[in-house]
């Protein structure tokens, strides 16, 4: 979709001295658009900055894969306990008068020795996995159901419709508590995909209802007059006018995906040991809140600093695709 | 003549946006008389929804109103909100563009008629509804004693209108201002309407603004005429001149546009292009992109609203000469048209 | 309506039989119930697996396990049918274990939704209101704050703050320059955000109101309140009267002396049949308390519509409003002069962190009601916040959204003063699709409660879960999931109901 210039008025004889002065719009596509009121957010743009720090920081201290990262310190290695396990990070200089200091142990340890900010980044880096992967591939499947069946109404719609219903029924921690058990031991990537296959409704139902006003829109008429196939419809003509939807509600999906991913792992149905994530960090360590409370105020901040960042960002994104600003949201 | 109710003099808004402000109404002036009807014509944009709006005190808190809006020698533009509110719906009172979306859905329309009969009356809701049932009578609904009772998304688009002109009377304002009153309606109740709008007009002895951009509507029932275009008047006079001699190419423009019936042919000869933009507008007449008459002046200087050769008929145009010795002022934008 | 309702709840049953399959598959394929024996060295090892087995049917296909429970839970359909979900790992019929289960969440997750629709709504409409100002930012970004916060962790924290050191400080009330910057700023930034108008204006509120919370705060430990706190008549009348004047703004106007006249009146009947009653307020039941209200009310109502005249619609209203209002000051009135003998029953620890009542705890009316309130506080809050952040942004953009809507301009034009265009013309419009959130919300809320029933040790249907789930205990995942998909059911059955009620243009058919 493209705002032109209108055409130029073709002057006539009596007025060949009237320039082509009163349109001073300029051409800009959508995406140029949607792009600047996207950058004049000022909220999404600290929470884009905010989440890029945060992924940048989980990969590259402790590394990930094969590759090695710049901390020294490795998540699993157990070691002598230092001043008590406290944090020896200290961002604020004018306090003890010891300047910027970010020390052996940043976060702190925990009672076995283990550097709490080696595991803070691999928590960080599986919860942030998790969420992606969940936002991504739900995202994906969730579109192609809602296209399904907005576009091709009748049996199909009536198929996948029935069952988003089913699936809405169950309350969402409920399914995934079960499907997150019965999955337990299958490593958190597996875990993702699995969660994904069960949250994929909501967006299913959001995207058939866009297709279904945009099929009856003129356009599609038009393209459907000319003899256009189905794919090239749903794909040149409905999927970019819907795309502002699918991916401000991809956004959010990440969001609710980090905080799904943290309960399920407080209750332990999510990611199980030896691995860790930010939910299971806190799950494992909220009864030494009294005696080292940094246990549990790391990870906290960490998921509270990605969720809100993702939340902004979400709210940027709609008020860049939508600028009337009236789409509600639940 | 009849007494003068309203005196508008050099009225401007504004609105900050965030790509500049918008010079929505440039500043214009008119008088109004006592049970007189009064057409302000002009395109979607050219300021005469706003100046309206503006009138009667309904724009949003962001825009900037400059000059003076005198009403029975009271200023209204300064009014403080209590007594404003007091003045609209009572001495002035709205009729508007679209009456599938001017009435609440979720209330009856006699609930609606009769809030606004208590919010300017302190009766009893039972007499209020009474009221409200003789006033939808008077508009011409059939068996109004039932309707009364009905919601508005029972009611046809027309059967709206003429419900929300009844709400408009039923306070027995001076004034109605008529925001095209008829441009969402089939063109088959467009005439039943607005001769609705006159019986009634003429039973409460009010008078009226009537809001549109369709010359066609005026002819009927305006006494006069004011031209609107980019948020300034360019062209005042009696409706009768206005259609015989035009002295404002914009005006005959927009004469070029009507469809007649008795036209031989049947072509008609809009005028090309879009009004301006009201942000940044350029020096110069606005009107002289589009305008076919228009010379070096027209770029630098906008012409201010003047008098003419013919006696009250003002305009704003360099060349009113030229145009009055055009025979046929429609046929003004034929060459380009044709083209 | 009723055909409607009817082919709905039909429908909703065949959902509810299909997710139950589903459901049943995901459960059985979630791990083996019997595993737990299987290192085991118990000398009757054999017997258990053989008792449990025959329980749960675990040596039939998985398709005639699905049918035999689907047997017993159909009973549940035919009154008097003997309805039969089976039993739990301890053997205990899961029927049973709901029942028990289900009125301490439900009293849980009420209050935390009706608290979080009030309060969300209306900070929603403000905040439209006062679109851009910075309540609007504020509120915007507590807002997303809260839609980010992991619940469990808030939980935590609230046991921590909102209850032990609570409980710490109400045993030694002290004035510390912490704790007086946090009441201070806190009054500060919430009055000046609320009060709009000028920078300057502001500024002056905000410290006016923070330095007032400072020495109220400080006058009140100085005094021993906080070791024997109250609110006595004088503030039981301030509260009264000041109701009285809302409810009559939130009906028509002040300058309406009548209707302003019949509240005020209400609320002094109330006021004196409270005192007059006093010694009935002693150790009252609910029937007592529930008895003087409603004379309350019915008094209020009788002067209303005998003097109401014109005005009777509001006047009537507003005296409702008003006895409610009075209800409650004489209610909370009572309960803070109970909270001295109560703390000291609880040994000094007046605010729970476990548990949904002090087991076997035995008092006077109000000290009931404030064991079963200083419990609930603290998980109602956690749950509350989350829904809250939802209503009020959901709220807001309908408010929004409606404000800008033809029909409030026409409320405009006709007169009406800006009170009547907001909450008669465009709230009842933005409370249309509020409505439908409702129901899509609840399911979020039974996801909160059995997170904040884990880490508060309610022994609600939170908890029966997630032991359940960790025990592959078959019927009893089976029961809670029957529970919440009706409720998720007939909540969505509600909202479409409550839609039709509230816009007149839908026809439920």
């Amino acid at each position: 979709m493209t705002i032109l210039t209108p055409e130029p008025v073709t002057p006539g004889d009596t007025a060949t001295a009237a320039p082509e002065r009163e349109f001073t719009i300029k051409a800009r596509t959508q995406g140029q658009m949607v792009r600047g009121r996207f950058i004049r957010h000022r909220g999404a743009l600290i929470g884009l900055t905010a989440l890029g720090f945060v992924v940048v920081l989980a990969y590259t201290s402790i590394g990930f894969w094969k590759i090695p990262g710049w901390w020294p310190l490795d998540f699993k290695d157990t070691g002598t306990v230092v001043n008590a396990g406290q944090p020896s990070l200290d961002l604020i200089p004018w306090i003890d008068g010891d300047g910027l200091t970010i020390g052996d142990h940043p976060f702190g340890q925990d009672q076995t020795g283990r550097d709490y900010f080696a595991l803070t980044m691999r928590g960080t880096q599986i919860s942030l996995m998790v969420a992606f992967v969940i936002g991504i591939v739900s995202t994906f499947l969730g579109a192609l159901a809602g296209a399904i069946s907005g576009y091709y109404g009748g049996k199909a719609d009536g198929v996948i419709m029935r069952f988003t219903d089913l699936l809405l029924t169950i309350p969402i921690l409920i399914l995934a508590a079960v499907v997150g058990q019965a999955v337990a031991g299958g490593g958190p990537f597996f875990l993702a995909m699995v969660l994904a296959l069960v949250i994929w409704t909501s967006l299913a139902r959001l995207v058939r209802g866009e297709f279904l006003s945009l099929r009856e829109k003129e356009f599609v008429e038009a393209a459907k007059a000319m003899g256009a196939k189905n794919s090239r419809i749903i794909f040149r003509h409905i999927l970019p006018n819907a795309i502002g939807t699918i991916i401000v509600s991809a956004t959010l999906t990440i969001a609710v995906a980090i905080l799904l991913e943290a309960a399920l792992s407080y209750l332990g149905f999510g990611v199980q040991p030896p691995d860790t994530s930010l939910g299971r960090l806190i799950s494992e360590y909220q009864n030494s809140f009294s005696t080292r409370p940094w246990l549990f105020w790391w990870p906290g901040l960490f998921i509270i600093a990605i969720a809100l960042s993702v939340n902004f960002i979400g709210d940027g994104l709609r008020d860049a695709f939508d600028p009337r600003q009236t789409r509600v949201r639940a | 003549m009849a007494q003068e109710i309203l005196r508008v003099q050099d009225l401007a808004v504004s609105f900050p946006t965030e790509d500049g402000t918008v010079h929505a109404v440039r500043g214009i002036s008119y008088t109004l008389h006592e049970r007189e009807v009064l057409a302000i014509v002009g395109e979607s944009g050219s300021g005469k929804s706003v100046s309206a709006m503006a009138l009667m005190g309904l724009l949003p808190k962001t825009a900037q109103i400059t000059g003076s809006v005198n009403y029975r020698d009271q200023e209204v533009l300064t009014l403080p909100p209590k007594k404003a509110r007091a003045m609209r719906g009572r001495n002035i009172a709205m009729v508007f563009q679209d009456p599938m979306t001017a009435m609440n859905p979720v209330y009856t329309v006699g609930d609606q008629l009769a809030e606004a009969y208590r919010s300017h009356h302190r009766v009893e809701r039972k007499v209020a509804l009474a009221k409200a049932t003789e006033m939808l009578d008077r508009v011409g609904i059939p068996q109004a004693k039932d309707r009364v009772r009905a919601y508005p998304h029972e009611f046809s688009g027309g059967m709206r209108q003429r419900a929300m002109i009844a709400m408009a009377i039923i306070n027995n304002p001076d004034i109605i201002i008529a925001d095209e009153p008829t441009t969402a309606l089939d063109v088959t109740v467009q005439a039943q309407i607005l001769e609705t709008l006159i019986e009634v007009k003429d039973s409460v002895n009010a008078a009226v603004i009537l809001i549109t951009h369709d010359l066609g509507v005026v002819a009927g029932m305006a006494h006069r005429v004011l031209v609107m275009y980019a948020g300034k008047a360019v062209e005042r006079a009696e409706v009768d001149e206005i259609y015989t001699r035009p002295r404002m190419p914009y005006t005959a423009g927009l004469l070029g546009s009507i469809p007649a019936l008795d036209s031989a042919g049947g072509r008609l000869h809009p005028i090309t292009g879009a009004p301006p933009s009201l942000i940044n507008l350029p020096p110069g007449c606005p009107f002289s992109p589009r305008c076919p008459l228009a010379t070096e002046i027209c770029l630098h200087e906008e012409p201010p609203l003047g008098p003419t050769d013919l006696p009250h008929h003002e305009a704003a145009c360099h060349h009113w000469e030229t145009l009055a010795e055009v025979p046929d002022p429609t046929m003004l934008f034929r060459s380009e048209a044709g083209a | 309506m009723t055909a409607y309702v009817v082919r709905r709840l039909l429908a909703s049953l065949l959902i509810l039989l299909a997710a139950s399959f589903v459901m049943f598959a995901l459960v059985s394929l979630s791990g083996d119930p019997l595993s737990e024996f299987y290192a085991s060295s118990d000398p009757d090892r054999e017997l258990k697996i053989e008792s449990r087995i025959d329980a749960l049917n675990l040596d039939e296909p998985f398709i005639v396990q699905y049918f035999l429970w689907l047997k017993g839970a159909a009973m549940c359909l035919v009154p008097g049918g003997g309805c039969d979900l089976g039993v739990n790992l301890q053997n205990q019929e899961v029927t049973a274990v709901l029942a028990d289960a289900i009125p301490t969440t439900l009293r849980l997750v009420l209050a935390a939704t009706v608290l979080a629709i009030v309060l969300g709504v209306a900070i929603g409409i403000i905040s439209a209101i006062r679109q851009y100002s910075s309540f609007d930012y504020g509120i915007t970004f507590a807002a997303f704050l809260f839609f980010s916060l992991p619940i469990f962790w808030v939980a935590v924290l609230l046991k921590e703050f909102g209850a032990i050191r609570i409980n710490d400080w109400l045993a030694e009330p002290a004035v510390t320059l912490p704790t007086a910057i946090v009441i201070g700023s806190f009054s500060a930034l919430f009055f000046s955000a609320l009060s709009g108008g000028s920078r300057k204006r502001k500024v002056l509120i905000g410290l006016g109101a923070g330095f007032a919370a400072v020495a109220i705060f400080i006058g009140l430990v100085a005094s021993g309140w906080f070791k024997n706190p109250g609110m006595g008549p004088g503030i039981v009348i301030i509260g009264s009267v000041a109701g009285a004047v809302g409810a009559t703004l939130l009906f028509t106007n002040l300058e309406n002396r009548r209707v302003l006249f019949i509240a005020i009146g209400t609320a002094a009947i109330g006021v004196a049949v409270a005192y007059a009653g006093y010694p009935m307020l002693e150790d009252p039941t609910w029937l007592v308390l529930v008895g003087m209200g409603l004379l309350v009310t019915l008094v209020g109502v009788g002067i209303a519509y005998i003097w109401g005249s014109i005005d009777r619609a509001a006047a009537v209203r507003a005296s409702v409003v008003t006895s409610f209002i009075v209800g409650f000051m004489v209610f909370l009135d009572h309960t803070i002069s109970s909270f001295a003998s109560y703390s000291d029953s609880v040994n000094g620890r007046p605010f729970a962190t476990i548990g949904s009542n002090t087991p076997n705890y035995q008092g006077t009316f109000w000290e009931v009601t404030l064991d079963t309130a200083t419990h609930l506080v603290l998980p109602t809050l956690a749950i509350m916040l989350i829904s809250f952040a939802g209503y009020s942004r959901y709220s807001r953009a309908s408010m929004l959204e409606v404000m800008n809507a033809d029909y409030v301009r026409t409320a405009r034009a006709k007169g009406l003063t800006e009170r009547t265009v907001v909450l008669r013309h465009a709230f009842r419009n933005a409370l249309i699709p509020i409505a439908t959130l409702a129901a899509i919300d609840f399911g979020a809320v039974i996801a909160g409660a059995i997170i904040t029933e884990t880490v508060f040790g309610w022994k609600g249907m939170g908890v029966i879960f997630t032991t359940a789930v960790e025990h592959f205990d078959y019927y009893q995942v089976m029961g809670v999931f029957v529970v919440t998909a009706i409720a998720v059911l007939v909540f969505n059955l509600i909202a479409d109901i409550s839609y039709a009620i509230l816009d007149p243009r839908i026809r439920l058919t």
